[in-house]
């Protein structure tokens, strides 16, 4: 008897030991997040999880500060110039960059590397689509063709999809940069497990669902980043990520509800990073009479954003700011909260009577039964409900399965809907996604250049092509007018975004396109 | 009958079955009101008819539901289960990634289960109408209409973050690395290796999510165990049993309680393919890496490859435990033997 208790007692001690102690000298940064990524391929991947990753991993042409992305600055380009006819912009490249296997980058490492991303019809390649050309000059430049002239350009190669692979490494893993290169490019599978890019960080190894894990690239120049292993844990139930950040399991957690963070206000092991959000929350009117119905009616759509108390939705969320417009409102002259709308109840009914609904109208309001972000999309729709009935408009709420709203909302088929959107391009010129003829007014919401007035056509043509900085801010600011008076949006919320952190993480900023850079993240030494 | 014509009658059955659950999969999967393209193409692409049409023609979306079927009935009978659309790896790959995790945590979840159901169980049938059993009995309400995620969420809270009692989410502390794949058990792989500290870690991590999977199942399991056990202990040949002066533990274990065992056996047959099929809910809240999430991971994102491959583990589960619980039955029960 007393040999079996010593026996329980020993197997106790062993099980037990392991618990709570992973000492170790390695400098370690633990990331919970829920992942979204189906590729770490630059030319395949286009989430933010793969942003993250191909932030670390890769460099691009051009880049943005750390901190925002307000300006464009030189990365593995030092410098570009653009032709007087605005077709041709040729960069010339630093020749202190060193892939993670200690080749140069060189020319035609770029020229793959864009042609790859163009023709492997990977879920970015839509961003490569509008170049015509690009080659490698003798003198070790790089230059683009395009068809039309398009200011937004040189920001668009900021975005990570356009990250500069290794030619050589990529090809001897079955990649190509041919025509043909939707069908024979074979390279994928490696460049999940494994990157070929400049960046300070390289891929150890990737478990779809499961865990990713960064180590140093040992070729790299700069200065070295202060940590040696970076996992980015998947940890897709919020209430676990922050389980796991107040035991010390993890040191971000990039998912927790506005709720959660709250609580975690009194936590003196725990730092909240706020800044402003992504995700511009709003509801989406229809111009197709026979599908939107009452909804259709310009007159109604102004009506709709009039009836919205703003205030409410600020309540709500604490942190949030109110949209000026629809144009994400950390974008260059975006309208602040300062210029947005204001709750105008009588006038909302004025125009609802005008447009022949003097008693208001029966709605259903489509949307996803989805939490955006740590933002409960119901709570949302349940205060459009009441803040629309006051103006007479009786809104039914019709949630939907994510997959299946999304749908109906891209086919252009939701009559009164609400979601959310953030940007493609870290440009202004973001916003003519919601103007006639552009993706989410006509495509979504049947808004077509027929049905739209020549002002605003006149407007989205000349800003597209307008490149003296002031004279666009002007232009941007009259589409915003435009916009806020007679578009088919109501914009009502921009989310903070939150991220909670062990105290003691230091260099934390989150970034509109690639979430973070764990590059410039440290930890206060013990 | 003879215990070979027994086996090979019940694995002759499960040919139908499996294929009639492929089936079953199939439409159910094809039925869903929406098009795996939306879920699986970035919005800005959506618009881009060249790449739909390589996805559509890439995952055979662009063919008949009754060839995909065939096509697919195809593979499956040379062993491929396709590859997941989302992961870009093959199902079975991904399978093999994921299943032992689901296979260690169910395991110790029915092991807590039988222990605590059949221990709870005998002890309310022999002392009836005591408070052990008046115990037993609220308990058994309590786990099986508590809500698990509500009992993990307090476990995990309690616990691991204010008690500090056991390990957090995840199958190792995160900054452990995993120790060399051998079988995908954790704590089976540390042990070969003689990573004792990671096998002690491993263990844990396991203990909380197991023990809150097995309270679930003990609950049904005690409430079968007592109503069996009450009915054989009023057997005649128990009284016989007593009367002829055995020990009264050996009345229970060996006279009581394998007479109770064939419905006993049939609930933890049915629990055990419950826990390792269904604990989507405790992979998603203890970040274990498993079957269930990657289920649901499948469901949403309309992964079909994925989503046929795991409803054909799921069935293929159902089927060997019922399998083995008929083979268990030609044990426990002379009569299936005679008939």
């Amino acid at each position: 008897m007393r040999k079996s208790v010593l026996f329980v007692l020993a197997v106790a001690v062993v099980l037990l030991a392991g618990f709570g102690a992973a000492a170790q000298d390695e400098k370690v940064l633990v990331i919970g997040h829920t992942e979204q990524t189906d590729f770490y391929d630059p030319a395949n991947g286009f989430t933010g999880t793969t942003s993250l990753v191909r932030r670390a991993t890769y460099d691009t042409l051009v880049t943005f500060p750390d901190e925002d992305a307000s300006e464009i600055l030189p990365s593995i380009a030092s410098s570009w110039a653009i032709s007087d006819d605005g077709l041709h912009y040729t960069f010339t490249l630093d020749d202190s960059f060193l892939f993670n296997n200690g080749d140069s980058v060189t020319a035609d490492d770029v020229v793959f590397s864009i042609q790859r991303l163009k023709y492997v019809n990977g879920n970015p390649s839509f961003l490569a689509a509008g170049i015509d050309s690009v080659v490698a000059n003798e003198d070790g430049t790089v230059t683009f063709t395009l068809p039309e002239v398009r200011p937004t350009f040189v920001t668009e190669l900021a975005n990570t999809a356009f990250s500069i692979t290794n030619a050589d490494v990529v090809r001897a893993n079955g990649g190509t940069d041919g025509m043909d290169a939707a069908e024979t490019d074979g390279a994928a599978d490696y460049l999940n497990q494994n990157s070929a890019g400049t960046g300070p960080y390289q891929i150890d190894s990737w478990a779809p669902q499961d865990e990713t894990v960064l180590v140093r690239n040992p070729n790299y120049p700069g200065e070295a980043p202060y940590f040696d292993r970076i996992l980015i844990v998947n940890i897709p139930e919020a209430a676990t990520q922050k389980a796991a950040l107040e035991s010390g399991q993890i040191d971000i957690a990039t998912d927790l509800s506005p709720d959660q963070m709250t609580e975690l206000e009194g936590n003196p092991d725990v730092n909240i990073w706020r800044g402003p959000g992504q995700w511009n929350h709003f509801l989406i009117m229809n111009a197709d009479p026979e599908i939107g119905g009452p909804v259709s009616d310009p007159r109604v759509w102004l009506a709709v954003r009039l009836a919205l108390d703003y205030e409410g939705y600020l309540q709500l969320w604490p942190g949030s700011v109110t949209p000026g417009s629809v144009m994400n409102y950390f974008l260059a002259g975006a309208f602040q909260d300062d210029r947005a709308l204001s709750r105008d109840l009588d006038r909302s009914k004025a125009l609802l009577a005008e447009a022949g609904y003097p008693d208001g109208f029966d709605i259903d309001l489509k949307y996803p039964d989805w939490n955006a972000f740590g933002i409960d999309m119901n709570i949302n729709a349940q205060k459009v409900q009441a803040d629309l009935a006051e103006a007479g408009i009786n809104v039914t709420l019709a949630p939907g399965e994510f997959s299946i709203a999304l749908e109906e909302y891209r086919l252009g088929n939701a009559g009164f809907g609400y979601w959310l959107w953030g940007p493609d391009i870290n440009d202004p010129v973001d916003v003519l996604a919601f103007v006639p003829g552009g993706k989410v007014a006509t495509e979504r919401l049947r808004f077509t250049e027929e049905r739209a007035p020549a002002e605003i056509l006149e407007l989205r043509d000349a800003v597209k092509k307008e490149s003296d900085p002031v004279r666009r801010a002007e232009l941007f600011d009259q589409i915003q007018v435009w916009l806020q008076e007679s578009g088919n949006f109501a914009p009502f919320l921009y989310p903070p975004t939150q991220t909670a952190l062990r105290v003691g993480i230091n260099g934390y900023n989150w970034h509109p396109q690639w979430v973070m850079d764990v590059a410039i993240i440290s930890r206060d030494e013990m | 009958m003879p215990l070979q014509v027994f086996f090979l009658r019940r694995l002759l059955l499960t040919i139908p079955l499996l294929i009639g659950i492929t089936l079953v999969s199939f439409i159910i999967a094809n039925a869903v009101p929406s098009d795996p393209v939306s879920a699986n193409i970035p919005q800005n692409a959506f618009d881009n008819e060249e790449i739909i049409a390589a996805f559509r023609a890439k995952w055979g979306l662009d063919k008949p539901p009754h060839e995909q079927y065939l096509t697919y009935l195809g593979n499956l009978l040379r062993g491929d289960l396709g590859v997941s659309i989302k992961t870009s790896k093959p199902v079975l790959e991904d399978i093999r990634q994921f299943l032992p995790a689901t296979i260690e945590l169910a395991s110790f979840g029915i092991l807590i289960g039988m222990a605590l159901g059949i221990g709870t169980g005998i002890i309310a049938a022999v002392w009836r109408n005591s408070l052990a059993d008046y115990l037993t009995r609220s308990n058994v309400v309590i786990g099986v209409s508590f809500p698990i995620f509500v009992l993990a969420l307090i476990g995990l809270n309690l616990l691991h973050v204010q008690w500090g009692i056991v390990a957090g989410p995840g199958r190792l502390d995160f900054i452990m690395r995993d120790p060399p794949n051998v079988t995908g058990l954790f704590m089976v792989d540390a042990a070969l290796a003689g990573q004792w500290d990671k096998f002690s870690n491993a263990f844990s991590h396991l203990i909380l999510p197991a023990f809150v999977l097995g309270s679930y199942v003990a609950g049904i399991i005690a409430r079968i165990t007592r109503s069996s056990m009450l009915e054989v202990l009023g057997m005649d040949y128990i009284r016989t049993a007593r009367s002829h002066g055995l020990h009264e533990r050996r009345v229970i274990i060996h006279h009581a309680l394998s007479n109770a065992m064939i419905p006993i056996v049939t609930v933890i047959g049915l629990s055990t393919a419950n826990l390792m099929t269904g604990a989507v809910l405790i992979e998603s809240i203890f970040a274990w890496p498993g079957i269930g999430r990657d289920a649901f991971r499948a469901a949403t994102s309309q992964d079909f490859p994925a989503i046929m491959g795991v409803s054909i583990l799921i069935a293929s589960i159902y089927v060997l435990v019922n399998f083995i619980v008929d083979i268990l039955y030609y044990f426990l029960d002379p009569r299936i033997r005679v008939a």
